[in-house]
């Protein structure tokens, strides 16, 4: 029994440390649901840390592609991602008519971004500021001088 | 009793884990803390239109003029650079406007042109460190006149768009403090950051309204 309980002991330990690194970063959520016939939902929550894990696997080719596109925006998104966290409770943009309403604001340190059609369509994005700064910073060591 | 003692480490585990994401937790708050409390200097460049057309668009834009400040030069494209725009086309018909604007800002406060025609009355002062252009179009409302007949007669005192621009002098100052044929943004910003709350520009028209101003707050009205 106290074979047992130890090693209850070291799977807790070692589950809650995994869980407070992967979580510490925050949490990107992504909602979509359109509502049309076939429309598709999305709904996931994804780990920030996830993001720049994830960069680590992506092929050396795609990303110097995908790099030399975003490049010339880099630097910008770099400097609005340290500025935001500046700001963690404020609405920046809202654009509504009487079909649409689109709302990028900043909430508890995170961008979001709400938009809502007539029809229905709805997609929620929710991404910590600092998440954007870290993409920028990968994408710019990841494939320096491309 | 020792199963008890698996599920106290369990505990003490998560109590860690806990303790972990504290530290950032207590970060974000502080951030937020000292952006509340330093909010007071902080200024925002509200813009907001609202269209009177079918669907009755509203656009509210709100950013921090320290974001536009330090955003800006990250930014190079086209005739944007360093934080400041080239303007090509300073000498328009003859007319060379930064030495019109220098002229403006050396001068005493008065006056400076008043046009009253059929189409349009514009005028152009300096007052109290501010400079101020107001252009009133009066097209819209004769068009009006023109298809209403009694009833356009009697809106055309109503109608027509209406332009005011309002810019603190030292705003001006700090626009023409870069090379010839730029405009210098980002000490324009700043500028405008160090003035306080001001009404920058006001247009309306029969189908919008566009307000542009900074205060202090982070909300548009």
């Amino acid at each position: 029994m106290l074979v047992l309980g130890k090693v209850a002991l070291g799977l807790g330990a070692t589950l809650a440390a995994t869980g407070a690194y992967v979580f510490h970063e925050g949490v990107i959520r992504v909602d979509v649901d359109e509502h049309r016939q076939g429309g598709s939902h999305v709904h996931f929550w994804v780990p920030a840390t996830v993001v720049a894990t994830g960069m680590h696997f992506i092929p050396k080719d795609q990303l110097n592609h995908t790099t030399a596109e975003v490049r010339p925006f880099l630097p910008v998104l770099r400097e609005v991602a340290k500025e935001l966290e500046k700001y963690p409770n404020a609405e920046l943009v809202d654009v509504s008519d009487a079909r649409n309403h689109v709302r990028i604001a900043m909430e508890g340190g995170r961008l979001r971004i709400d938009a809502v059609s007539e029809d229905g369509d709805v997609v929620h994005v929710s991404v910590p500021a600092r998440v954007l700064g870290d993409v920028a910073d990968e994408l710019e060591e990841k494939a320096p001088g491309v | 009793m020792k199963s008890f003692k698996g599920f106290l480490g369990l505990g003490i585990a998560a109590a860690l884990a806990a303790a972990t994401f504290l530290p950032s937790a207590t970060i974000a708050q502080d951030t937020s803390t000292s952006a509340a409390s330093s909010g007071k200097s902080e200024q925002w460049i509200h813009v907001r239109v609202e269209s009177k057309e079918d669907h009755g668009e509203t656009v509210r834009v709100n950013v921090p003029v320290e974001m536009a400040t330090k955003v800006l030069p990250a930014i190079n494209k086209n005739n944007l650079h360093d934080g400041k725009v080239r303007i090509d086309s300073m000498h328009t018909n003859d007319v060379d406007l930064r030495v019109i604007l220098d002229a403006v800002r050396s001068s005493r406060d008065g006056e400076y042109v008043t046009v009253q025609s059929n189409e349009n009355d514009v005028r152009v002062a300096k007052s109290a460190g501010y400079l101020y252009i107001h252009v009133t179009d009066k097209s819209d409302s004769k068009k009006a006149a023109g298809k209403d007949g009694k009833t356009g007669a009697k809106s055309s005192s109503g109608n027509g768009s209406k332009v005011e621009i309002k810019v603190p002098m030292k705003v001006v100052d700090a626009l023409l403090s870069a090379g010839k044929d730029e405009l210098d943004l980002v000490a324009a910003l700043k500028a405008l950051s160090a003035h306080g709350d001001t009404e920058l520009v006001t247009v309306k028209d029969n189908e919008n309204t566009v307000r542009v101003w900074v205060d202090s707050k982070n909300l548009a009205e």
